[in-house]
């Protein structure tokens, strides 16, 4: 859904994880989904605004939990020698999120962008660190399922979480 | 089922008209039979006696079993509880459609037809129970494709992440 309007609009600000270059290192793809945790934390300030009761504490639950990863990463990427992508100040959005479906849309694609992100970085990791990525993918795609289930949406589940469309 | 039928051997039963099945057809039928029976067997011996040793089984086709298992689990549920098929059905298909994409990275095509029955036991009745029998289900094997995940080549570390945390999320739907 995103996909499309993003690709209608030409956007370029929210990572896009199929823009992931051919053979990246363990560290690229990191940085790649230190800048999903970037971009899922920012979203979940324009989400949460639009959610009340328990959908806007789960918002600020999924906002914790992704901030709680970007740490992580920014802590392990910043022992390494290569470069540590900065946050932005803002990201354009794919859609105006004005109401509350729009904001539980949102959310819903945001978890599965962020997942697919930690799914790419499956292949070129190992031990530990391919551990965290599925925990991470996981946790994703856990949240996507309870924002489907918010939002009325069916299923509440997709067959393959983070696989590109 | 072979012995309602013409049995091709070469030579007509016309004198027989139009019954058209001599004694001595049924008992050439028969013998084809016996030696077909035979015969399959012996062919097998022939193969096992090959310097060629069988293939090493795939790690991945514990998982597959797995999923079609979990598929007929749900699909079986969904029967029993039709008041949860709405729920059931697209977690049956999702494992369907892992075992599918399993077999294609192992190379071997998926044998057509409907999902074999379970070792599902005794029928579980009742929404409640069904659907806690199905989240331990999930549960676990989630477990298992989370570990085969830690333990796979690169080049299905990603499909295997995906089937570890599409089962983590039916547990999350079953609740």
């Amino acid at each position: 859904m995103s996909e499309r309007t993003e690709r209608s609009e030409g956007r370029e600000h929210m990572p896009d994880r199929r823009s992931v270059s051919p053979a990246p290192g363990p560290t690229q793809v990191l940085a790649d989904a230190l800048a999903a945790e970037y971009a899922a934390i920012w979203a979940y300030g324009v989400i949460g605004v639009h959610l009340a009761d328990a959908a806007r504490t789960a918002a600020r639950a999924a906002e914790a939990a992704h901030r709680s990863r970007r740490d992580a990463l920014l802590l392990q990427l910043a022992e390494g020698a290569g470069q540590v992508p900065a946050d932005r100040a803002g990201y354009a959005l794919p859609y105006p999120v004005t109401d509350r479906a729009a904001a539980l849309r949102l959310a819903v694609e945001i978890e599965e962008r962020t997942a697919g992100h930690w799914r790419a970085a499956l292949p070129h990791t190992t031990g530990a660190d391919r551990n965290t990525a599925l925990a991470a993918l996981t946790d994703c795609a856990l949240r996507a399922t309870r924002w489907r289930r918010t939002a009325g949406v069916n299923p509440v589940t997709v067959p393959f979480p983070g696989r590109p469309a | 089922m072979v012995l309602t039928c013409p049995v091709g051997t070469g030579r007509t039963l016309s004198k027989q008209g139009r019954a058209g099945h001599s004694r001595r057809g049924l008992l050439r039928a028969g013998a084809l039979v016996a030696l077909g029976g035979v015969a399959t067997p012996l062919t097998g011996c022939g193969l096992l006696d090959r310097d060629d040793a069988p293939p090493e089984p795939d790690a991945l086709e514990p998982l597959v079993a797995e999923s079609l298992a979990l598929e007929a689990r749900h699909r079986a549920a969904a029967t029993a509880v039709p008041a949860l098929a709405g729920r059931l059905n697209p977690i049956a298909d999702a494992h369907r459609a892992h075992a599918d994409e399993m077999r294609r990275m192992i190379g071997r095509p998926a044998p057509s037809g409907t999902p074999t029955p379970g070792p599902s036991g005794s029928p579980v009745t009742g929404r409640a129970a069904v659907l806690t029998e199905l989240r331990r289900a999930e549960q676990q094997g989630q477990t298992n494709a989370a570990r085969a995940c830690a333990a796979a080549p690169a080049e299905r570390a990603a499909m295997l992440g995906s089937i570890a945390a599409a089962r983590a999320t039916h547990v999350e739907a079953l609740a």
